[in-house]
């Protein structure tokens, strides 16, 4: 009689993570991997941290092992997003876009760090990524340039509004 | 004069209005006029706010090109963030229509309708391929003989390719072709295509990045860092003294915006194009302009 095989070993595919993602733009680009690693070796990211690897994420959303992705301090908020995997990848996997799906995801969970959160929160509360300040206007009168233009943020608040049957964790 | 819509972004407007009035100054000589687009908002950033919710970074992103399309333009950039976002919205919306329909139902919010009948151009690729290196070179009164110019491109000018289509990202030649427009000659060092880091998170990674990047910067003894991007600028301006302190090593290459560098071969003087406010002065300029004051 054979050993039954350990339970423990078993990888056990969190497809619920998974549908969370392929609701997320190009969330579903993953499933084209084939893990050749041509985004590694043009990843500036992984040359410079002994943590940050594309395709080792890559791999685990096929695993679906969205815990370890998801998590405080995720690996993700390391790439530098230079687009070099989305030129590189022979599947068109786009592995960057991937990353900022996830992101989207650890987003929608309250997980973005502070310095990111406070440039999303300037450009919702602003509609500009820079704080405004009357400095920037006398800065701009020196060159004979206008003050800044106004953004209509009426209209930037309804875009930027989820609509009900669009996904997020909520 | 060629038409076209001006997307000025959040950065150069509030942080480097002195890039603006270049950009303002120069491009007429080249014979484009620029039309600005009232309304417009952050493109918005291809790295945080993408990084909450790519919905509505599209849905943001298609309003702003609805603008243009109202005036029947196209658009042009000076930030290559913003080419990023707007050019990826455009290729997205193009290639997926239910996506587009998505978008344009967040845009029905606000009576607007995205149509995809603008194409966006980034000012490098505008003035090659609507001006042309030789008109640049005849708008050229101040030749920038012996100007030694170490190009940083940075990520999102160049790629992903198949979407931005602006220049081969493995050699490209765009910027080397406009700086010898000038006169000035550029020198390409071993780390050239290398980012800036700005976007990453961590400590680490951005900083070891930059400290290689310049370290070879210092090899080619360049006298100035020839800039197209916005972001990887204050990257290269005040970052240059961080990594300095950190690795106890000097690194001073001043970095110049390159429509700044044009307008001043354009004749425009030193002191009225705000490089008192960089950390690090391109002062070297100032030899071209004692050698006309020589010769008047």
């Amino acid at each position: 009689m054979t050993a039954k095989p350990n339970d423990n070993d078993i990888v056990r595919i969190d497809f619920q993570f998974r549908r969370e993602l392929a609701e997320k733009v190009e969330g579903d680009l993953a499933s084209f991997c084939y893990q050749c690693g041509a985004c590694v070796g043009d990843c500036p990211a992984t040359r410079y941290s002994n943590r940050f690897n594309p395709r080792e994420i890559m791999l685990k959303v096929l695993y679906g092992l969205g815990d370890e992705l998801l998590g405080e301090g995720s690996v993700l908020w390391d790439c530098v997003n230079c687009y070099n995997c989305h030129e590189r990848c022979p599947q068109q996997v786009k592995p960057v876009e991937v990353i900022i799906s996830l992101k989207n995801m650890l987003a929608d969970r309250g997980r973005a760090p502070d310095a990111v959160g406070k440039v999303i929160k300037t450009f919702e509360e602003s509609g500009r990524t820079v704080p405004y300040n009357p400095a920037i206007d006398k800065q701009r009168a020196r060159y004979g340039l206008p003050p800044l233009a106004d953004v209509p943020m009426g209209e930037i608040r309804k875009l930027i509004e989820p609509a009900a049957d669009e996904g997020g964790a909520q | 004069m060629k038409r076209f819509a001006f997307f000025p972004g959040c950065l150069i407007p509030a942080r480097h209005p002195a890039m603006e009035f270049a950009i303002r100054h120069t491009l007429p000589r080249l014979g484009i006029e620029i039309v600005d687009l009232a309304g417009a908002s952050c493109c918005p950033d291809p790295i945080y706010f993408k990084s909450k919710d790519k919905v509505s970074w599209l849905a943001v992103a298609a309003r702003n090109l609805t603008l243009a399309e109202d005036l029947g333009l196209d658009i042009f950039t000076n930030c290559s963030g913003c080419t990023a976002t707007l050019s990826e919205t455009y290729h997205l919306l193009h290639e997926d229509p239910e996506l587009k329909e998505q978008v344009n139902r967040r845009l029905e919010r606000i009576g607007r309708h995205y149509r995809g009948t603008t194409r966006i151009r980034h000012i490098a690729t505008l003035v090659r391929d609507e001006v042309g290196y030789d008109a640049v070179r005849e708008s050229v009164v101040r030749p920038l003989d012996g100007l030694r110019v170490a190009i940083h491109y940075g990520c999102h000018l160049l790629k992903p390719s198949r979407i931005m289509q602006v220049d081969n990202p493995d050699n490209p030649e765009v910027m080397e072709r406009l700086v010898q427009a000038l006169g000035a000659t550029p020198v390409r060092h071993r780390n050239w295509y290398l980012c800036c880091g700005k976007a990453c998170q961590s400590e680490d990674i951005p900083s070891n990045m930059m400290h290689d990047l310049l370290s070879t910067v210092n090899d080619v003894h360049a006298d100035l860092l020839g800039m197209i991007c916005p972001t990887c600028f204050g990257q290269f301006d005040h970052g240059q003294l961080k990594i300095s302190r950190e690795f106890n090593e000097s690194f001073s290459t001043p970095p110049v915006y390159y429509f700044q560098l044009l307008a001043f071969a354009q004749g425009v003087p030193f002191d009225d194009l705000g490089f008192e406010r960089q950390r690090f002065k391109p002062d070297c300029l100032r030899r071209f302009e004692s050698a006309e004051a020589a010769v008047s």
